[in-house]
């Protein structure tokens, strides 16, 4: 099972904490910091896994249980780093795709998602995630569906957009060359 | 679902692609100009946008004053530099408007509160009003709240109790959206009174007309169950008839899938029955993920059900075969190595067959270019299958020993453990020497840059920092960095497994231990420093140092090469010497690596003195080393003293006199403080020598120095007496549980106390301070390290230039690369002086290289113009063939030389099995560090599943688990009776017998007598019926024959024992009986 999903910046800072276990606040903050570490250190064309933080390192001789969280999974989107950890029951490939899926669902629903649109709607981050993930399994990996399920729940904002500015030249041509292209 | 299958097929690129392939330029490329100035037009928006839920648009539009969630988050970017304060400023805030009446208000400060917590500020404070949210009647408030209960109750949140009935109320809400709260909610906030409580609420919504209601409500069911198993009773016949229906939706099968994978590793007995439901699903759905679930699945079920092999076995090949996502390929591949597909030999053809594709497809993963991921997972699942098959995964031993050596840490992990999996004495000097080179090649993170790299992990106030600039800062910092840095823990597991691997097997797979002794000297040197503070920690807990310090274990290993290998020996002990020697020299000594191993070390050098190359300056870095850090190595000193001054031949000298006694009064005045040393085994030990070297002291005051004319003998205490006391039987390693089988002498009550009072004298000792002296001048004089001589064991070869300065660009195998260039030089001189008398060896002396006197003549006659170096031809000569070649031939020559044996531990006892340990030294390097700690406690984020281990779904209706318990019950009567039944059958024999021998009238001893012991033991039977019956049929039995029975003194002694063991009687009974 998944265990937890964080979403964090380039900095660190988060943007969404879910665990799924219950956790002191201040564990939480250190589990999300030593990944960080783990994370910032990566160079680019290293694989999508880490190495267990030391939080969760096992202490005891390794134990064949298949309730350990085993496995820590990332990917790096522009400025934000997407962490699941979970159990040795998952498939570290398909989590891969599920983070994409997760991504992905972001974009349709915000229109080309940047790290500000996670910032002021981090109610809306965590609703996308109920939509794919409850109490730690999967319940949804299909696209169209998570999108349907966030969007039956009310409107989703779009991120706060200053009409007055004129830069909405600008940001439409930048939109154009956002949005997944190669897809 | 189908879109699943979709994006991986058609997708030119897998998706899970490390680099994400589908993020535009723009995004891969934080720090460019246009996000610089997209992310400047944010930060201009009105406060009034568009909220993300109607209560903030609310709170802003009614209160003025008030701050939105978006305010908060403005201000914070706006308040930079002091956030803290304004965090403070806005918590305070919060506090005051969740208190207040107003919803809307309260709501907009929960969601404040959510978000400031997520940058850890606790809001534990806050559950009662998250409860008050939680009941508003607006759906969006009510997320919010329920937002807020998920991410900040704990387990001792007191509120809960209130919830309950809220819970239910939102559970049997009209709006799917509303219903759908709590139920995503409940599994992260479930205590087994809650489940019991809601149960009955949420059953119902697994027939709800929503899918996503449904598939909601499964997931949650099975979180219930996690923590009230009986949850499962009613809730498993609805999931299954869900999951049988054909006509469901394919989301919710497939979340009931996962829920299924979930529970069947724990229980896959109980799963079997669904194998052709499941089977169909595999073959027929379209959903990779539900696929791949299902296949891991299968691997947990097959080893229970053999035949599913079969009818697994052409879907997964043909999946292998054509599947386009790489994901499911791989699954297929890790569920046929887990479910033991490989193994399974009846179908040898066909078995042997998905062997080959399956580790060939696995090779490919790791040879395919610029995908680490597919790397990592396939070194994963040779993980698996080198347990099992270690020969298919040896021949792959090319493409996994490139992955060692990958710049990624993940990658070089999974292939470090496969490495040791599948050591042999062919491939153990290879390995381990890119290991070293490894080790050799990196530095540890500085203290500062650790620092540096926590702060920049502490996540301080919420500060939007989401500038470029620190970005920018980051990133730098990272590429300049990243090249040779090793995380210490790396190393650490580095050397762990280098000595794990060697020492294997009682050092079974080690050839050449010269080379071995020359790894570890240059492990004690790369070892990290332990953070003394964190070991020191670990230490008072364990109570074992050398588990925690990994140069200590090195220094360990030594050890156990010089004890148990003796043709090593004197190898071993001047390698101990030679890192004692440099740990004295170098001053730095409390940083210094060496430190952990300087005991184990010590121990050699006094051990084996015999062996030193120069015993006076060892002993002079014992004195040094003794009174600073590490005093229980002040024991080694009269060892090396001894060995001094036993030499005979050596005459009474005054100049010999005067050097003894003032090494005495040394040594003395190093020991003396020890007397005070809370170890009693140090103190005891420094007590003893101090006055055995005081009336040595005496003895050599006493004995005048030989003159001129009169020869006078040194004192036979200093030659003769302490020397004596150090040679005597020589000492093996011991193994393991050897201590546990010596015999307890019959006089030794070791409950005893030796010394009433001995804990108020420890408390003194304690509160004693053991201070040190003060550096006086003797001290100072003494003590202080003299300039680093060049050790004479230092070969002449090093100072003369360095001609393997050459060799290194060539020989990237060879030894060189790792070893530090003064062991190098010694392994040379070594080497020179092994093969001095071989006429085929040829030298690499200066002469034979390019300086030939002809070279010399041509270059001074066709002068600078023509240089010969640059003539291709020289690159041959015969020095450099000589070099590049003679390291591989080495081990050969030393084996043959050597002979090598390896002591095995000493042992008491006959039989092998009381000592399970003994044969091999890691696992008691090991052990030690594992026994300790007890099993069952859990790792952080860990859900515990085990209950519902024991929870049986086996069979249909209702009243699975009732049955369960009524069955084991209804066993254990007829076990009961069954016994009982055996019981009386053999008592009848028994009679039947007696008769019979009773007819043929033999025997005159007492059996009456005999009888009554006979009778005892049956009392002792289990069942309390049983024994009375049987008690009145033994009685019958003895008044029927009378004293007409005999000869069942058999019959008749074994109850006598019975009578100690009870159990074992009743199996006795049974095979009697039958």
């Amino acid at each position: 099972m998944i265990n937890a999903v964080l979403v964090f910046n380039n900095s660190g800072q988060p943007r969404l904490t879910k665990f799924y276990t219950q956790l002191e606040t201040s564990v939480q903050q250190r589990l999300i910091s030593e990944i960080f570490i783990l994370v910032n250190a990566r160079s680019p064309g290293s694989c999508n896994f880490l190495p267990l933080p030391p939080l969760l390192t096992p202490t005891t001789a390794p134990s064949s249980s298949n309730d350990v969280p085993s496995l820590v999974t990332y990917r790096h989107y522009a400025t934000l780093f997407f962490i699941i950890i979970s159990t040795s029951t998952e498939s570290p490939l398909a989590l891969i795709d599920l983070i994409q899926v997760y991504v992905e669902a972001l974009d349709r629903l915000f229109e080309n998602v940047c790290e500000l649109d996670l910032i002021f709607n981090f109610e809306t981050l965590h609703a996308v995630l109920a939509e794919m993930v409850v109490g730690g399994v999967v319940i949804e990996t299909g696209l169209e569906k998570v999108v349907e399920g966030v969007r039956a729940q009310g409107k989703v904002a779009k991120r706060p957009v200053n009409e007055g500015m004129g830069g909405r030249g600008a940001m439409g041509s930048m939109g154009g060359n956002f949005g997944w292209a190669g897809r | 679902m189908v879109w699943w299958g979709k994006l991986v097929s058609t997708s030119s690129s897998p998706t899970w692609a490390s680099k994400p392939p589908n993020i535009p330029k723009r995004c891969s490329k934080p720090t460019s100009s246009p996000t610089h100035c997209r992310w400047t037009h944010h930060r201009a928006f009105s406060p009034k946008g568009n909220g993300s839920s109607g209560s903030v648009d609310q709170a802003v539009s009614t209160f003025m004053f008030e701050k939105s969630l978006y305010d908060l988050i403005r201000g914070l970017r706006n308040h930079k530099g002091n956030e803290k304060e304004y965090i403070q400023n806005s918590l305070k805030e919060c506090r005051a408007e969740i208190k207040g009446q107003d919803m809307d208000l309260k709501a907009t400060a929960l969601l404040k509160l959510i978000y400031l917590e997520m940058f850890g500020h606790d809001m534990s404070w806050a559950s009662f009003h998250v409860l008050e949210v939680m009941s508003s009647a607006k759906y969006l408030q009510k997320r919010v709240g329920y937002l807020g209960a998920v991410q900040s109750f704990r387990p001792d949140t007191e509120v809960l109790m209130l919830a309950t009935n809220l819970l239910k109320k939102d559970l049997t809400s009209t709006s799917a959206n509303t219903m759908s709260l709590p139920i995503i909610t409940l599994p992260h906030i479930i205590t087994p009174s809650l489940a019991l409580s809601v149960l009955s609420d949420l059953l119902p919504r697994l027939t709800h007309s929503h899918p996503t209601i449904r598939k909601k409500t499964i997931v949650t069911l099975y979180r219930l169950a996690l923590v009230y198993p009986e949850t499962l009773r009613p809730a498993w016949p609805k999931i299954k008839e869900r999951l049988m229906d054909e006509g469901e939706d394919p989301s919710v099968t497939s979340a009931i899938v996962n829920v299924v994978c979930e529970l069947g590793w724990r229980r896959p007995h109980d799963f079997l029955p669904l194998a052709p439901r499941l089977f169909e699903l595999l073959v027929d759905s379209g959903n990779n993920w539900m696929a791949i679930k299902l296949i891991k699945l299968f691997a947990t079920l097959t080893p229970l059900e053999p035949r599913l092999v079969k009818k697994l076995l052409p879907p997964l090949t043909t999946i292998i075969r054509t599947t386009p996502a790489m994901s499911l390929l791989y699954e297929c591949i890790n569920g046929i190595i887990q479910g033991g597909i490989l193994g399974s030999s009846d179908e040898s053809a066909g078995g042997e067959e998905i062997a080959t594709l399956c580790v060939s497809k696995l090779r490919g993963m790791i040879m395919v270019e610029g995908d680490p991921n597919l790397k990592y997972v396939a070194l994963l699942a040779f993980n698996k299958i080198v347990v099992t098959h270690p020969f298919l995964v040896a021949q792959q031993e090319d493409v996994i020993m490139d992955c060692i050596d990958s710049p990624d840490i993940s990658i070089r992990l999974r292939a470090l453990d496969l490495v040791v999996g599948m050591v042999s004495n062919d491939n153990l000097m290879s390995i381990v020497g890119r290991l070293m080179r490894q080790l050799r090649n990196s530095r540890s993170p500085t203290s500062e840059e650790v620092n540096k790299r926590v702060s920049t992990g502490m996540v301080e106030p919420a500060a939007d920092s989401d500038d470029e600039d620190p970005e920018i800062a980051i990133k730098n910092d990272k590429g300049v960095s990243q090249e040779t840095l090793l995380p210490d823990e790396y190393k650490v597991d580095v050397i762990n497994r280098i000595l794990e691997m060697c020492s294997g097997n009682n050092y079974g797979n080690l050839v050449d231990f010269d080379w071995y002794i020359d790894i570890l000297i240059q492990l004690v040197r790369n070892s990290p420093v332990s953070r003394s503070s964190l070991s020191q920690d670990v230490d008072s807990r364990r109570g074992d140092s050398s588990s925690t310090d990994v140069s200590g274990k090195v220094g360990n290993e030594l050890r156990n090469v010089a004890v148990k290998v003796k043709a090593i020996r004197l190898q071993a002990a001047r390698a101990a010497e030679s890192i004692l020697m440099s740990t004295f020299n170098d001053n730095s000594a409390s940083l210094n690596p060496a430190n952990g191993a300087l005991r184990p070390i010590a121990w050699m050098v006094g051990e084996y003195a015999t062996s030193l190359e120069s015993p006076d300056a060892a002993l002079t870095a014992l004195l040094h080393i003794s009174k600073g850090s590490v005093p229980a190595e002040g024991l080694a000193l009269p060892k090396v003293f001894s060995l001094l001054t036993s030499e005979d031949s050596a005459a009474w000298t005054p100049e010999r006199k005067t050097m003894i006694s003032l090494l005495m009064a040394r040594i003395i005045h190093t020991l003396e403080p020890l007397a005070m040393h809370p170890d009693l085994e140090v103190q005891e030990r420094a007590v003893e020598f101090a006055e055995l070297l005081k009336l040595a002291a005496e003895a050599s005051a006493g004995q005048a120095a030989s003159t001129n004319e009169i020869q006078q003998d040194s004192p036979l205490l200093l030659t003769q007496a302490i020397p004596s006391l150090f040679t005597g039987v020589e000492l093996n390693s011991v193994a393991v549980g050897a201590q546990k089988n010596v015999p307890i002498p019959i006089g030794l009550d070791l409950d005893q106390p030796i010394n009433l009072n001995l804990n108020n004298l420890l408390r003194a000792v304690e509160s004693a301070s053991f201070d040190e002296p003060d550096q006086d001048e003797f001290e100072t004089y003494y003590h202080q390290a003299p300039p680093p001589v060049p050790s004479v064991n230092e070969p002449a070869i090093n100072r003369l230039g360095t001609p393997e300065e050459v060799v290194h660009s060539y020989q990237q195998g060879s030894e060189e690369s790792y070893l530090d260039p003064d062991i190098v030089a010694r392994r040379r001189a070594e080497r020179l002086e092994r093969n001095k008398d071989d006429p085929f060896y040829i030298a690499p002396t200066e002469s034979s290289g390019r300086s030939t006197p002809l070279h010399n003549i041509l270059q001074s006659n066709n002068g600078p113009d023509l240089d010969l170096d640059a003539i291709p031809i020289m690159q041959l000569d015969l020095e450099k063939t000589k070099l590049s070649t003679s390291p591989p031939k080495k081990p050969k020559v030393s084996k043959v030389r050597h002979r090598i044996q390896v002591a095995a531990d000493e042992t008491l006892g006959t039989s092998g099995t009381s000592t399970p340990q003994n044969d091999d030294s890691e696992a008691s390097l090991e052990g030690a560090s594992q026994r300790p700690k007890p099993k069952g406690k859990h790792s952080l984020l860990q859900v515990d599943s085990s209950h519902i281990g024991t929870f049986s779904l086996e069979g249909d209706g209702s009243s699975n688990g009732r049955d369960d318990f009524e069955a084991q019950q209804r066993e254990e009567a007829e076990m009961a009776k069954a016994m009982k039944e055996v019981e009386r059958l053999r008592l009848e024999m028994q009679r039947a017998n007696e008769r019979i021998q009773a007819a043929q009238g033999v025997s005159l001893e007492g059996t009456v007598v005999k009888k009554k012991t006979k009778k005892k033991p049956k009392t002792v039977d289990a069942d309390g019926t049983v024994p009375v019956v049987k008690k009145k049929k033994a009685k019958k039995a003895v008044m029927d024959e009378g004293e007409g029975e005999s000869s069942m003194t058999a019959e008749v002694v074994k109850p006598k024992k019975k009578k100690k063991k009870p159990k074992v009687e009743e199996e006795h009974g049974v095979q009697e009986g039958s």
